[in-house]
Parts: structure tokens; sequence; C-alpha cells
């Protein structure tokens, strides 16, 4: 282990964690405001908070309604679709720094998570 | 009303403890749903996969900052976690709740145990595998280390991914023992490592519950916004803790969660 009594505190970000922690903050930036618009929306409702999300298909419609459901429901899209487009970001970033192995990993890592996708609707 | 700020409060400290110990926040959100709010433990599955996700994404913007991710080792093992989640997930609508209950309570007693025999962190050793430099405030130094057990490694994060499929704990409270215990990761750059896998592994299991319609905005979206809020303080408070205070945190929250979730698998009212 080395230890160095004067260690710098302030890291420097190498680009792949820059690209994953900027990925990350708007992802987060984006589904908070939503989350918080359909819950002023929600407030205002009659019908009170909704208790399901709104299938994707629907959701066009209903976000132009001004649905509460439909604005909570995108939040919670984007925030787990986040994850998805940090790993679609590392592929690139790990091409840019041309390693090779990274960036078949990330993209097994990627293909996998989309798999999932594909199984959950089924 | 009430509620929803119940469950802010709840998540709060669940986003605090889950960023700060690599678990991912649904040890806590988990267990509050089903025993204090009565909610049905499949909903409250799928509410605690949302805060997993959210305690990694909000969690990351810290720890990738300061350079503690082991972004390498962590693409290597979210291969493995990622198809376990993917069996897990499927399994999860398949499998009776009390069962998965009693399963979540024997995986924190046996990770419980597992982090509480030892008293303090791994000694790191310099190795060219995955190599990876931070600087720990507590410890007021550089730590530099390499990964072992790559083999080792990935067939439990199989393990850990199924784990999260089918309880959504994120397996976070899996992958940290196997990084620090047997693959040579220090204890933050491991809780760093993990909070960012579990996002991952979190997500494939949401997008199957949101298809399955066990999703539901009254408990996710608060329990969401909760998360976030205390993410943004558990990793400046891990990395400013030593790490065998995070340790003694870590098997103090297991255990106790462990005890409630049995008590209710075994229906006995708590």
């Amino acid at each position: 282990m080395s230890v160095g009594a004067g260690a710098p505190e302030k890291h420097v970000m190498v680009p792949i964690e820059r690209m994953v922690s900027r990925i990350l903050m708007i992802g987060i930036a984006i589904s908070v405001t939503l989350m918080v618009i359909g819950l002023v929306l929600g407030f205002f409702n009659s019908q009170g908070m909704p208790k399901h999300v709104v299938p994707l298909a629907d959701l066009p419609s209903l976000l132009r309604a001004f649905d509460p459901a439909a604005y909570l429901s995108l939040g919670l899209i984007v925030l787990i679709a986040t994850p998805f487009v940090r790993v679609l970001g590392s592929v690139v970033a790990f091409a840019r720094e041309g390693d090779r192995r990274y960036v078949l990993i990330t993209a097994v890592v990627l293909a996998v998570m989309c798999l999932s996708v594909v199984l959950g609707r089924a | 009303m009430a509620v929803i700020v119940g469950i802010l409060l709840v998540a709060f400290v669940a986003g605090v403890f889950g960023s700060m110990l690599g678990v991912g926040g649904g040890v806590i959100v988990v267990p509050v749903l089903s025993l204090a709010f009565g909610v049905p433990i499949k909903t409250a599955i799928a509410t605690s996969i949302v805060c997993v996700i959210a305690t990694s994404s909000m969690a990351q913007t810290t720890f990738a900052a300061r350079g503690m991710t082991n972004m390498r080792l962590g693409m290597f093992l979210e291969v493995a976690t990622t198809v376990g989640a993917v069996a897990g997930g499927v399994t999860a609508v398949l499998i009776d709740g009390r069962v998965l209950q009693a399963a979540f309570a024997v995986v924190l007693f046996y990770v419980a145990w597992q982090m509480g025999r030892r008293r303090g962190d791994i000694v790191p050793v310099e190795s060219t595998v995955m190599p990876s430099t931070y600087y720990d405030p507590a410890e007021g130094r550089q730590v530099s280390y390499g990964v072992h057990g790559l083999g080792t490694g990935f067939v439990l994060s199989f393990c850990a991914g199924n784990v999260s499929g089918l309880l959504g704990v994120g397996g976070g409270a899996f992958k940290v023992p196997i990084m620090n215990l047997l693959m040579g990761v220090p204890l933050k750059a491991t809780i760093a490592t993990s909070n960012l896998m579990i996002g991952v592994t979190a997500a494939t299991g949401a997008a199957i519950f949101y298809g399955r319609g066990y999703m539901d905005p009254y408990w996710a979206v608060p329990a969401a916004l909760g998360i976030l809020a205390g993410a943004r303080l558990g990793p400046r408070l891990a990395i400013r803790l030593r790490a065998k205070v995070l340790i003694r945190v870590f098997e103090i929250v297991l255990a106790v969660f462990g005890v409630l979730m049995l008590l209710k698998a075994l229906g006995v009212g708590v």
C-alpha cells in the first residue's frame, strides 16, 4: 500500500468517471422534475394520488391530458432507464479509450439488460 | 398525505444507510413498507427496486467524482449480476411471498455474521489486476489495491444478481462481502463499486416489475424522492467514517431487519 501524507483530496475524474456521473446527474434531474409535476397534479386531482403506473402505450395521450399518473410513471421510467443509458455511455467511454475488452464486456451487460425488458413484457 | 410524508422520511433514512453501506436501501424499504404500512410484498419489492436505482444513481455522482468506484471491476461483475437478475426476476413472479421473506431473512443473517467475524477492513495488496487508487480522508492517505479472485467473484455475483431479482435487495448485501472479503477490495471502494452495480441489476428487475404491473407510484414516487435526498448524504458519511465503524453499522442494520423479516414470514404480528 502506498502512503502519501500530503495526498490531494481533490480527485481529477478520468473520462469514464466523468461520463457516468454526468449521465446519472441528468437522469436524476429529469426524473425528479417529472415526479414533482406528477405529485403537484395529483394533489389537485379529485381522485387523489394514482395507485397504478400507466402502460407505455397510453403515456403520450395521458401526458397531454396532464394526468398525474402519467407524469409519475414517466418519472419512474426515466429513473429506471438511467442505468441503461449509463451502461451505454460506458460503452462509448471505453471505446474512446480504445479498450476493446471492456467495450465487449459493457455491451454484453447492456444486451442482457435489454433482454430482461423483453422478458418482462412477455 | 401523512402516509406520503412518512414514506419520504423512511426513504430518506434508507437512502442515507443504503448509499453509505452500498446495499441500496432496499434492505430497509422492503420490511418497513410490508411491516409498518402493510404493502403487499411484491409491491414493496417493486418499490424497493426503484429505491435501489435511485440510491445507485445519486450515490455514484459522489463516489465517481472521488475516484472511489472501480469502474472496470464493476462492469466485469455486472455481466454476472445482470444474468442472475433476469433469472431471479422471472422466478419472483412465480414464488409465494412468504418463501421470499424467509429467504430474505436468511440472506441478511448470513451476511451480518460474515461481516461481524472481522474486526476491521482488509489489508489492500497492490497488483496489476484492475488496479485502483483513491484518497481516504478518514485514514488521511492514498489507498492503492489490485483485485484477485475474479472467477469466484464472478460466480458468486451471479447468485447475488439472482437474489436481487428475487427479493429486491439489489444484491448489495451480497456484493459488499464478496468484493471485500473474497476479492481484496478495500471496504470504501467496495461500497462505491457495489453502489454502481446495484443500479444496473435493479434496473433490469424494475423493467420486469413495471411490465407486470407491480409498480405503484403511490409508494414508489415518494420513496424515490426520499431516497435521492438521503443518497446525497450517505456517500459523504461513508467517505468520512472509519471502515471499522461502517462494518459495525452494516452488521446491525442487516441483523435487525433479518429478525423483523423472519417474524413476518412466520406470521407473527410485529
